[in-house]
């Protein structure tokens, strides 16, 4: 099982390396600027080049970057909102004693 | 020797390991027959000649055990593939009931999968539901004793359904074969039903949800394996082209992201996960052109492997950390690099990023509904994409390693459990690359598709940078909703909640009705009671003194009743 330490200890893994550069202040500020200059980048791949798609809307300008962003949003807030917000529940709501797992 | 091995059913050696690990109290030999016996299995698949074989006679009834071709081919090697990373999986664990029912388990599935009739498929059906349900069981706590109980209840009727549309079928067209069944006959539809439940169809889908996150740490990864993908084998083999399975399989691929969203449960999450790849996979069956059976059966096989990876990291997550809670997690890549490295790959191969295996598998079906002008479906599917990415790309790995600190510090997954991973991750990236080996596997060798064109790795790209760029987004705005303890009703409230209150409500008047009547019975035998007691009673009517003149004159009356019965008696 596991115990809560300090963040200076001696237990991290040393392969962890890999992953301490997610934990830059730098970066998490700088991500979505990055991320967003990637999405606006790959989507303008469509005005240089015309994708050939079986289905009309398909082929449109930037279809797959906007769609992404957009389900992703519409998944988010009408889980958030709708899911949550109607169908949220206590841990315990099945059981009290048992709990649900 | 070679045609003796050609007719047996590479199930049968798993099924008997699994019988005998459940009579072996040494757990190092039980681990022996989980790693053997598909192995072996393997070897059984790799000597099979595409025909119907293993024929034997059972009460009466001529049974196909083993029916090899196209479609069962591919199914039986992904299934052999999954058993053995599952024993390997689970070699730390030392205990004969999970050891014992994923063996018969597994093996079951494979059975069902090579049955070449319907009553076989019943047999191992059955025995599918019956030997799982243990895997559930094994968690040996209340929450997993009652979920087991009604994961049971759901499979046996899944059975009954089949038996039942068998038997019709059978009466119908005067044979047992499980080919092209089709929704024209109530024998059609009432299988149609047993393998809608199986495969979690909308509304039957929460058994799903309710089992398998209360499953053991090995018993859940075994569970994601088989059951599913074996409906899904089901309804490919029976009812390919069923438009209905379109807007079923849309429905299943859409639903299940709201879910995910905002479920704490990470093996929940995954548990959703099942449900909208399934509906991928089903979407493609009513489809039902070679091109989309091909992609059927090529995402059934990747999604076995990417999706068992990732229930075997949350699992390791589990077997470490000892919760899969979201909102206690974060933070554990300092702990477990090695595990978030393989989850990371999971989530990519499940988000179809280029280079990973889905992204040559999901594909074809997409392309499939596309060239049949299906645009609802087609842009239903896109959304579903972009949502996948969402709770199994981005929510699984950053809520589990990444997000804040949880400040927890376990070691790294035991080595089988690495291994196991490390397999897995090998063969999502390997069949990502080097695709033609499982394109060779494909039923319809007719239909030609290439994965890596440059319009498709561009869309592709267009719609994960796009989602990846929303997560962001909605993080940086704070929009993004944080993880609570909570849970989430779903449709098992018709069955845990309002059905249960139907039926306490029906007992306790069904109470009162019985106490009611044994009141009235009651006085009724009082009222007779006091009435004999009257009557019969030394203080009765019957013990008063009659007079001799009427007595005279009843005896009289009762003598020539009595000669006149006789008189006219025959």
């Amino acid at each position: 099982m596991s115990h809560k330490t300090n963040k200076n200890d001696d237990h991290i893994h040393p392969l962890a390396s890999l992953f301490m550069w997610t934990e830059a202040k730098w970066l998490k500020g700088a991500m979505v600027y990055i991320l967003g200059f990637a999405f606006l980048a790959m989507a303008s791949v469509d005005l240089f080049h015309h994708r050939h798609e079986y289905l009309d809307y398909a082929a449109s300008t930037g279809f797959y970057a906007y769609a992404g962003f957009g389900a992703f949003v519409l998944a988010v807030m009408v889980g958030w909102f709708v899911i949550r917000g109607l169908l949220g529940r206590e841990e315990d709501y099945w059981d009290k004693d048992a709990g649900d797992d | 020797m070679t045609d003796f091995l050609v007719n047996i059913s590479p199930a049968w050696p798993i099924i008997i390991a699994g019988l005998i690990a459940a009579i072996i109290p040494n757990s190092n030999l039980r681990k022996g027959l989980a790693l053997g016996a598909p192995v072996l299995a393997a070897i059984l698949w790799m000597s099979a000649e595409h025909g119907q074989h293993g024929i034997i006679m059972f009460g009466g009834f001529e049974l196909t055990t083993f029916r090899f071709d196209g479609l069962s081919r591919i199914w039986g090697l992904v299934f052999i593939i999954a058993t053995f990373l599952n024993g390997l999986f689970g070699l730390h664990e030392k205990d004969r009931v999970t050891d014992a029912a994923g063996l018969i388990y597994s093996g079951a599935a494979l059975a069902a999968v090579f049955a070449g009739d319907l009553l076989s498929l019943f047999l191992f059906w059955e025995l599918t539901a019956i030997s799982s349900v243990f895997l559930i069981w094994a968690a040996r706590n209340k929450a997993a004793y009652r979920a087991g109980l009604r994961y049971l209840a759901v499979h046996v009727l899944s059975g009954v359904l089949l038996l039942t549309g068998a038997l019709i079928r059978a009466s119908e067209t005067g044979n047992w074969a499980f080919e092209h069944i089709g929704l024209d006959s109530p024998g059609g539809l009432l299988i149609f039903l047993a393998f809608g439940i199986k495969c979690a169809f909308p509304f039957m889908h929460n058994w799903l949800q309710d089992a398998y996150p209360k499953a053991t740490v090995v018993g859940t990864v075994i569970l994601s394996a088989f059951t599913t993908k074996m409906a899904v084998y089901a309804l490919a083999r029976g009812y390919a082209g069923e438009d209905s399975l379109i807007y079923i399989g849309a429905i299943m691929t859409a639903f299940p992201v709201f879910f995910a969203v905002v479920e704490n449960d990470l093996r929940k999450v995954l548990s959703y996960s099942v449900n909208n790849q399934l509906g991928f996979m089903v979407v493609g069956i009513g489809v039902g052109t070679h091109l989309a059976l091909n992609g059927v059966a090529a995402h059934a096989f990747a999604d076995i492997i990417f999706k068992g990876l990732l229930f075997m990291s949350m699992g390791a997550v589990l077997h470490r950390v000892g919760t899969v809670k979201a909102s206690e997690l974060g933070g554990l890549f300092k702990s477990m690099p090695l595990t978030t490295i393989f989850c990371i790959i999971g989530a990519m191969t499940i988000s179809a990023f280029p280079l990973f295996s889905a992204f040559v598998t999901k594909s074809m079906i997409l392309a499939a509904v596309a060239q049949e002008h299906h645009w609802l479906v087609f842009g239903v599917l896109i959304f579903a994409s972009a949502g996948v990415l969402e709770h199994s790309g981005i929510k699984i790995p950053y809520f589990a390693f990444f997000a804040h600190d949880s400040g927890k510090r376990v070691k790294e997954a035991p080595a089988n459990m690495l291994i196991a991973m490390a397999i897995a991750s090998v063969l999502c990236i390997f069949l990502g690359i080097y695709y033609v080996p499982l394109y060779n596997l494909l039923p319809f060798q007719d239909a030609v598709y290439e994965p890596y064109t440059f319009d498709h790795v561009v869309g592709q790209m267009q719609l994960l940078l796009g989602a990846i760029f929303a997560f962001a987004f909605l993080l940086k705005v704070g929009a993004y909703p944080s993880e609570k303890r909570s849970i989430n009703l779903d449709t098992d409230w018709f069955y845990r909640r309002f059905g249960d209150g139907i039926v306490r409500w029906a007992w306790t008047m069904l109470g009162r009705l019985s106490a009611s009547i044994d009141n009235v019975i009651a006085r009724s035998k009082t009222r007779m009671g006091s009435r004999l007691h009257e009557v019969f009673s030394p203080i009765g009517s019957l013990s008063r003194d009659i007079p001799s003149g009427v007595l005279t004159i009843w005896t009289s009356a009762l003598l020539a009743i009595v000669m006149l019965v006789a008189y006219l008696a025959p």
